[in-house]
């Protein structure tokens, strides 16, 4: 039933008045991926069991994640006009206990809330303020600025929190340019890997008078290590389709798809309903809000494969077909879905964009370093104290981030940092003090891509580790291109035999060859991108390189204990 | 004309050059005669970017205009940009004075890297043998290199594309890379094909061919990554993949992957340009020779302008039959019911005296299905002149209805439109034709237009390949096709969607058509008649009256004789009606059997009817009443089984005198008086003239090894012996010479012009570049006619006489649906399923049969099919089969005749009867 946005968002309000102020406490239950690895599911359950048990009145709700994945799972409670209070690993049986004392007693369980989140002036004492977090202070939660705070699976809640009022300012204050020019002078740039400005591809398809013009969003997210854009998708959907909404409006399309690699549910669903939504509430559809902008959106998925990420590829396997990358030009703004117009950005370059407009992008622009405005959302993992999701602005160094946002290393010491993906690169400690933003890790010879942060220790093999990461390059290449099929074969070949200890004098040259051959050759960026793992742990490792470079060497990691599994994917 | 749109300036190399609209670097390097290596990349197909071996430096020069402050003033310079990349020529398109190097260090460096990788799974024993320099293109040895890499394991060796490029490259190979051997299986199962794995380099070439080119997808890729490998769509037999065998995968194919069986290890001496003579497509195909003057390799030529480098089933695997050992070397005289080998002398002296004894109008002449236009030419020239005779024909003229109704409504017995235009077409309506078995490449510009959004529309019974690609496919009851080109007829009328300007400006008798087609064909009943919904009739009229421009392909396979002229007359009213007979694209496409019917009607060796002369069709009945009491038959490639040549070869044995030419001891030769052997295509020089009216070289391949004669040869000699002058020719050319000062059409052709390929007639003079579309220039006032008579309503009834129903047989590429249960039966696969027979419920039950019973099929000659009854026909009277595509390939391989093609069974319609086998035998036939 289409309304007008004022009656959506008075009924919003409303909604959410009664969740927070109302009579009732909120309880909520961080239900995103991580939060379900940690068994949030049985703490949700818990949860309902005793509110049902102990007959509190309770507003229970499954919300996204905050990132603080190393809390997981985590319940919180809002008491009517109180301060919302965090309880971290969370365990199913104490459930009842905490909600015994917060709820009917009024007073948290102080020595198992790690942080709270004061109403007002209202505040528990003897627990730490969220904000003043070290991992949490350092942040700017822009895209993520609903993550963990609302439910991912009800609109209002997003409109609530200042949701789809971007759309409506745009939709009936501002031309399609005028949109197109704040994300342009926003400096956006693309999260996706390339980052290319955004603004500046919009402007290659808004120009295309072609009756049907398609807005493409990358979620394949196949990154080891990467976990972002589905973070956004399974916490905050709607941020997404607003995004998306405001991208069909400043480049005059008329479609979206938003593109999700196969099996991962949350995101899938969570997105799938967050489309259903609009389209009941007329934010979707046919003329958006009353307006003569019309903009269908979709969910479209593959098989998994890697190399689906890849723009052109993504297309054909909307298509249906084989997803092997294009060859460029024809660019997909001449010649993309179908072969009409089309754009492709990432979803954390749209999950942006609703508050470029909303704010103007100035207001973008001056957060963030002077080549890479904005936010980086990066996610810990590995030899790390605290893994997770944070939203950091550009230029924090990658130390203040492993340190302070991180917590340091577990083990003795940060051998090396895996950055960007498994075509990303390779990093040593002499390279922690790069600032975070997209030049300066490619100077230092990785790349910040989808914002992956592998944390390594000194137990981590360099060679064991980089034959991990060709033999996935390997594996997920779509084998249409000749070096980047023949050649990564090949590649993986050389380093299963350093690993043996079986390797020869000559190898690594042999590598730098076949490398060579794949960057300039390639058709796409996977193979074009093949040999930077290799090349970045040169920098930073090459002796033990040069040591494996000969027979006699003790085998290594996996292959040390025989528990290595080879790829079965090398030849027919 | 427009404007041709402007070329492009560049530079490759050094060497400025230009290139078409649209072109790739690649394409026009080509043209220029630049010679880049490349692997994937194919021409006439979309550009891939897998090899990478086609990668250029390019230059580009940026100028921009920039504001440069000089001291306090502002000025406006010119900043130069240079822009340097890496592309790969085969997709990178051409820009205005780029800079082009193939040649620079780092990119043969880069291709060496590559080829090294390619080198290091590819067998290569052939280039580091270190006998190579001694080796010839058909040397075998088995000691130099390791036993899983000899050059007995590539069928392609010194005519391998990989082989050349790298040794163009003059690649070192000495890589330390691993070199892997796949060990894969060779399939060898399939009708016709080898497939290696072992040897593939994962191009896609012939994938993409499949797809792109033919659109079967009978290949696929499958897999990713290293073990990337190319299979066939259900991951089993060719046979049961949709393949229909046109062999253009082996021809794309740059390794010794995929390659014919037939002659698999044989090298080719030459290479010579001919024309096919199966069909009347006339695919121009590049004849491969060995030194022992044998066709070994049939390739399409990617110049041919009739087939662009496509080929089919009959094409690419049935022109090995010159090179049998079977056939006739040496003229032959009956004596005493015996054969005995005579000399030629001999044997014309004989003809020449016996042929005195006959009346001129008892003798008939019929010159060879796959003759020559100089061979039709001289035979006709023979019968009229020499004998003095009217009954003259070529051998497969079995639909000559089709042709006098052409000429009587365009003027010319032809096909009006070049076909390779049908694949601009909007729509495509299909008549009472199967193109996909019997005028193959015809199908492919259907299937390439189906695939740019036309409509097919089919008007068949039968169900045929191209109804997999229609949604409008209109399978009326047998006979009353003509009735539904009426319906549509009247349909495109009352809607008012004729094109006016047409009509009114280049027709005549519009307003007669109108009133005939108001007064007798009311769409309900026509529909009706035709056992179809009037919504589907009303939708395939408005499909083609609304799509400009819309081309007409129409045969008459299902069509009794009578009804065929009838046929033709509704076909060309409904092109005159929406103005599709002049429209580039649209146009009128006759199917009929025989590959130079049409270079017969041009040469005037068909039978007259004003002058009434008895041809081909007519024969059997003709010999029969004793109006034919001597023939010359010319039977290279003559199917007695052919509809129309029924009873020929039952009757051939009452004539009093016969004479063949044949090239095989055949059922026609079984009763000749004289038999004399006849040169097939590999030793003929001469042209033909396909359905589109172009005239091509036939050339000769080989010199004739024993005493074979062409056809005009024969004719000229024995018109020599019988004391006639005027067949002195020496030469093929001297025929033509005849021919073009006889034949107005051609008279601007000459062999010579026609070296550099085929030209469409009417060709005036030595300047006219020969005419594309028949009617598109006509003389000023020049209007059609519309033929305003409409044929009896009533369907041609077929004699009953104790066989009630009609079976329609069909034949389809897959059948998803079904399992085709591909069997092995000693080495080959074959399709094993078992035929299910639809037939209605009320003729069932008149039959006495069940769903799901075991039924025979009969016909007056004798069982035809069995197989599991389905009562889900929806028509009465009609029993339908459809059998799958591949079964006539494996047939085709394993005919015991030399010369298998005219032997393909085509889909007749015929009169049946139903019998159940009898439970016994049904319940054997479930338990197996």
């Amino acid at each position: 039933m289409p309304a007008t946005f004022e009656q959506i968002a008075e009924q919003a309000k409303a909604r959410w008045q009664a969740l927070t102020a109302g009579k009732r406490p909120w309880i909520r239950v961080g239900y995103a991926i991580s939060g379900q690895a940690a068994g949030a599911d049985g703490v949700f359950d818990a949860a309902i069991a005793a509110c049902n048990q102990q007959g509190i009145e309770a507003e229970v709700t499954k919300v996204g994640s905050l990132g603080l994945n190393y809390l997981e799972p985590i319940l919180d409670v809002t008491l009517p006009n109180g301060p919302r209070v965090f309880y971290a690993n969370v365990n199913p049986d104490e459930v009842a206990g905490i909600l015994t004392q917060h709820v009917r007693g009024g007073k948290p369980v102080t020595a198992r809330a790690f942080a709270q989140q004061p109403a007002g002036a209202t505040a528990f004492d003897g627990i730490p303020k969220l904000a003043d977090l070290p991992e949490w202070k350092m942040q700017v939660r822009l895209a993520m600025r609903n993550c963990g705070n609302i439910d991912p699976h009800d609109i209002y809640q997003y409109v609530a929190s200042g949701g789809y009022s971007a759309l409506n300012k745009a939709l009936t204050s501002m031309t399609s340019d005028q949109v197109l020019n704040e994300v342009k002078g926003s400096a956006l740039r693309g999260r996706g890997g390339a980052a290319f400005p955004t603004g500046v591809k919009w402007s290659f398809l808004a120009p295309s008078k072609a009756p049907l013009k398609y807005v493409l969003v990358n979620c394949e997210e196949g990154d080891p290590g990467a976990f972002n854009d589905k973070g956004i998708l399974e916490s905050d959907p709607h941020t997404l389709i607003e995004g998306l909404l405001l991208a069909g409006y400043a480049t005059n399309s008329n479609y979206g798809y938003v593109f999700i690699r196969h099996g991962h549910d949350l995101p899938v669903n969570a997105t799938r309903r967050a489309i259903q939504q609009c389209y009941e509430l007329g934010l979707a559809g046919k003329n958006i809000l009353g307006t003569n902008f019309s903009f269908d959106i979709e969910v479209a998925f593959t098989g998994d494969s890697y190399v689906a990420g890849e723009e052109t590829a993504l297309m054909e396997a909307i298509e249906g077909k084989r997803s092997a990358p294009r060859f460029k030009p024809p660019f997909p703004a001449a010649f993309g879905l179908w072969g009409r117009p089309s754009n492709i950005n990432n979803v954390k370059t749209i999950a942006y964009v609703p508050q470029i407009v909303q704010n103007g992008g100035a207001w973008f622009k001056s957060i963030g370093t002077q080549s890479s405005s904005g936010t980086a959302i990066v996610c810990l993992t590995g030899h790390i104290k605290r893994p997770g999701m944070y939203e950091i602005p550009m230029g924090l160094t990658i130390r203040q981030v492993l340190e302070d946002i991180g917590g340091g290393v577990v083990g003795q010491k940060i051998k090396l940092l895996q950055t960007g993906g498994p075509l990303g690169g390779v990093l040593g400690p002499e390279a922690f003090d790069t600032p975070i933003d997209f030049d300066a890790m490619s100077k230092a010879g990785a790349i910040l891509g989808s914002g992956g942060i592998i944390v390594g220790n000194e137990t981590v093999e360099v060679v064991d580790l980089i034959r991990n990461l060709v033999a996935f390059c390997q594996f997920e290449s779509c084998g249409k291109c000749f070096p980047c099929r023949l050649g990564n074969t090949h590649m993986v070949e050389v380093l299963d035999r350093m690993c043996r200890g079986t390797g020869r004098t000559g190898d690594l040259d042999l590598m730098a060859r076949i490398g060579s051959a794949m960057k300039v050759g390639s058709l796409c960026g996977h193979g074009q991108l093949g040999y930077n793992p290799i090349s970045s742990a040169l920098k930073f490792f090459g002796e033990e390189f040069k040591s494996r470079g000969q027979t006699g060497q003790k085998p290594l990691g996996s292959f040390h204990d025989g528990s290595m599994i080879l790829p079965t994917r090398t030849r027919p | 004309m427009p404007d041709p749109a402007p070329l492009t300036p560049f530079t490759i190399d050094g060497k400025p050059i230009t290139a078409k609209p649209g072109q790739t670097i690649i394409q026009a390097a080509m043209d220029a005669g630049v010679y880049i290596p490349y692997l994937c990349y194919y021409p006439k197909m979309k550009p891939y970017g897998a090899c990478r071996m086609c990668l250029v430096e390019t230059e580009v020069k940026i100028v921009r205009k920039v504001k440069v402050k000089k001291g306090d003033l502002e000025v406006e310079e010119e900043q130069v940009t240079v822009q340097k990349a890496t592309v790969a020529s085969c997709t990178a398109p051409v820009q205005k004075d780029v800079v082009v190097r193939t040649n620079t260090e780092p990119i043969i460096d880069l291709r060496k890297g590559v080829l090294d990788l390619l080198m290091a799974e590819h067998p290569h024993g052939c280039l580091t043998c270190h006998r190579i320099e001694l080796c010839g293109p058909q040397d075998i040895c088995q000691r130099h290199v390791s036993v899983t890499d000899r050059c007995t394991i590539c069928p392609k060796n010194e005519r391998c594309e990989l082989k050349d490029t790298m040794r163009s490259l003059e690649l070192d190979l000495r890589t330390p890379l691993n070199y892997h051997r796949r060990n894969l299986p060779v399939h060898t199962d399939d009708p016709f094909y080898d497939r290696d794995y072992n040897l593939c380099i994962v191009c896609a070439r012939c994938v993409r061919v499949c797809e792109e080119v033919r659109f079967d997808t009978a290949l696929t890729l499958t897999n990713r990554s290293g073990v990337s490998l190319v299979g066939t769509t259900h991951g089993s037999s060719l046979l049961e993949s949709g393949c229909e065998f046109c062999g253009a995968c082996i021809d794309v194919c740059p390794v010794g992957a995929l390659v014919e069986r037939d002659y698999k290890w044989e090298k080719a001496a030459r290479r010579v340009k001919t024309v096919c003579t199966n069909c009347p497509v006339g695919c121009q195909m590049i004849a491969e020779v060995n030194r022992y003057d044998k066709v070994i390799r049939f390739v399409a030529d990617l110049q041919g302008e009739a087939n662009n480098g496509q080929a089919c089933f009959k094409g690419k695997f049935a022109y090995a039959y010159p090179n049998s050992k079977k056939r006739l070397k040496y003229p032959y005289v009956r004596e005493n019911g015996v054969l005995k080998r005579v000399t030629w002398e001999d044997a014309l002296r004989r003809v020449a005296d016996k042929l005195k004894v006959f009346a001129p109008n008892q003798v008939a002449v019929i010159s060879s299905p796959r003759g020559t236009n100089e061979d039709h030419f001289a035979a006709q020239q023979f019968a009229r002149t020499v004998l003095k005779t009217q009954n003259v024909d070529s051998g497969l003229n079995t639909v000559p209805e089709i042709f006098e109704r052409l000429r009587g409504r365009l003027g010319n017995a032809a096909g009006t439109h070049p076909a390779a235009h049908l694949e601009r077409s909007k729509c495509i309506m299909v008549v009472s034709g199967n193109p996909t078995e019997e005028q193959n490449v015809l199908a492919v510009y259907m299937k390439k237009a189906a695939r740019a959004g036309a409509d097919i529309i089919v008007i068949d019974p039968r169900e045929t390949e191209l109804t997999r690609y229609t949604s409008t496919w209109l399978r009326v009851k047998p006979g009353t096709e003509t009735l539904a080109l009426w319906g549509i007829a009247r349909v495109i009328v009352d809607e008012a969607l004729e094109d006016k300007e047409f009509t009114s400006n280049r027709t005549s008798g519009i307003d007669g058509l109108k009133r005939t087609l108001l007064a007798e064909f009311d769409p309900a009943v026509v529909a009706n008649e035709c056992g179809i919904g009037e919504d589907l009739l009303r939708k395939a009229a408005r499909i083609y009256a609304k799509s400009a421009p819309a081309g007409l392909v129409f045969g008459v396979g299902t069509m009794p004789r009578e009804g065929r002229a009838a046929l033709t007359d509704a076909v060309v009213n409904l092109a005159f009606l929406t103005g599709n007979a002049v429209k580039d694209g649209g146009g009128i496409f006759p199917l009929y059997p025989g590959a130079n019917t049409q270079g017969a009607y041009d040469m005037a060796c068909t039978p007259d009817p004003a002058q009434r002369g008895t041809g081909v069709a007519d024969l059997a009945a003709a010999i029969a009443d004793s109006r034919i009491r001597a023939a010359i038959i010319m039977a290279d490639g003559l199917n007695a089984e052919a509809e129309g040549l029924n009873g020929l070869q039952k009757e051939l044995a009452h004539l009093d005198y016969l004479v063949v030419s044949a090239v095989f001891d055949t059922e026609i030769t079984a009763t000749a008086d004289v038999v004399l052997p006849a040169a097939p295509y590999p030793e003929q020089q001469g042209t033909v003239t396909n359905l589109e009216r172009r005239v091509q070289m036939v050339r000769r391949v080989a010199l004739p090894k024993n005493e074979e004669r062409t056809g005009w040869e024969t004719v000229a000699a024995l018109a020599r012996t019988m004391g006639v002058t005027g067949f002195g020719y020496k030469t093929a050319a001297d025929v033509f010479a005849e021919i073009r000062r006889v034949v107005p059409q051609y008279a601007g052709l000459s062999h010579e012009r026609l070296q550099n390929g085929g030209i469409q007639w009417p060709c005036a003079d030595e300047n006219s570049p020969g005419t594309a579309v028949l009617l598109a220039t006509t003389q000023e006032g020049q209007k059609w006619a519309f033929v305003d008579h409409a044929p009896s309503l009533t369907r041609t009834a077929m004699a009953d006489s104790g066989y009630p129903l009609t079976l329609v047989t069909g034949r389809v590429l897959i059948q998803p649906e079904r399992d085709p249960k591909v069997a092995k039966r000693g080495d080959m696969n074959y399709i094993g399923r078992e035929e299910v027979i639809s037939i209605h419920v009320r003729d069932a039950a008149a039959a006495g049969i069940h769903d799901g019973d075991m039924i025979e099929v009969a016909s007056e000659s004798g069982p035809i099919v069995s197989g599991r009854a389905r009562l889900d026909s929806t028509l009465q009277g009609i029993v339908s089969v459809t059998a799958l595509f591949g079964g006539v390939v494996s047939a085709m391989q394993d005919s015991i005749q030399a010369d298998a093609s005219p032997y393909v069974p085509e889909l007749p319609l015929r009169r049946v009867k139903l019998a159940k086998i009898p439970a016994r035998a049904n319940e054997l036939a479930g338990a197996r």
